[in-house]
């Protein structure tokens, strides 16, 4: 069976906007920017900060609490891209945004 | 003998053995610790360190006019013909 | 949270990042706890863990560029050490942290541009 969970309406979030949803035990950060939906995890791989608090530029989230930045699309860290947060697959269907938990 | 003057940090290791080696040798020395000074005096050591062409790392010891960034005991002692 | 405790969570987070950098904590073990230490002090005081060898200047960008490990940001200088500035992270090849030397900022660009 294909790991699809329901995320959100896909009306729940415009363009630019995102949030922390809770899927499986896991904190996902899930991101609608420029008309597609990106699902990373939630936790910075530096000490565990809610990137969901931080601030969105195009398909980068900057943690809030010391700045590292990753892209919303891979999950990699922009400053080193050996490091990476967890990035889910997603999907629309019938106007609702799944996310695949299986990587 | 060479003036040497020190911008150290009170919470870095290779300070504390820069400070160790000039105490052994028994050579005079000043010390200032950036993260302790007021903001004058900071300042003051920021704009050292850059027109050094360096950043902010400690130690950053001053022997005559030469600059050592860094616990190097060899280059202290060369400069100093230890 | 007692010092303790925040040093061995720091152990832990950090190891995740210093791993795929090739990074490991130095086997010189009362430098590593030293630094922790003072990196859980800096915390108390700073709000985050600062390298204990660098200076912050209070201009955010730079600072955060400090918080440990801050391989990431100085990756081609401290690769040429083979430790980061402090010392806490060493190349995972290395058996004798007390063979590498610190080689400044300048010096580093210097010998880059000698090639």
């Amino acid at each position: 069976m294909v790991p699809w969970f329901f995320a959100t309406n896909e009306n729940d979030l415009d363009d630019g906007e995102m949030k922390a949803v809770s899927m499986e035990g896991n904190k996902i950060l899930l991101v609608r920017q420029a008309g597609g939906f990106y699902a990373i995890s939630n936790k910075c791989p530096h000490m565990d900060c809610p990137l969901s608090k931080g601030i969105l530029d195009e398909y980068a989230i900057q943690c809030p609490c010391h700045d590292w930045r990753f892209d919303i699309r891979s999950g990699e860290f922009l400053d080193a891209g050996e490091i990476k947060v967890p990035a889910y697959e997603t999907k629309v269907t019938d106007g609702k945004v799944y996310i695949n938990m299986e990587r | 003998m060479k003036k040497v003057v020190m911008y150290t940090l009170s919470t870095c290791p290779w300070c504390m053995r820069a400070k160790k080696f000039f105490r052994e040798k028994d050579i005079p020395f000043e010390y200032i610790d950036y993260d302790k000074a007021d903001e004058e005096t900071r300042k003051s050591i920021l704009e050292d360190c850059r027109s050094h062409g360096e950043e902010m790392s400690f130690p950053f010891v001053k022997i005559g006019e030469d600059v050592v960034v860094g616990y190097n005991p060899q280059k202290y002692s060369s400069l100093l013909d230890l | 949270m007692d010092t303790k405790k925040r040093k061995e969570q720091f152990r832990t987070m950090f190891q995740r990042v210093i791993d795929p950098l090739g990074y490991k904590f130095s086997p010189d073990e009362e430098l590593v706890d030293f630094l922790l230490e003072q990196e859980v002090m800096l915390e108390k005081e700073r709000g985050s863990p600062f390298c204990p060898c660098q200076g912050l200047t209070g201009e955010r960008k730079h600072d955060m560029q400090l918080v440990c490990p801050c391989i990431p940001f100085h990756r081609e200088h401290f690769d040429a050490m083979k430790r980061c500035w402090c010392g806490l992270y060493v190349h995972k090849d290395v058996d004798d942290p007390d063979e590498l030397v610190q080689i400044s900022k300048k010096e580093f660009e210097e010998s880059k541009s000698k090639g």
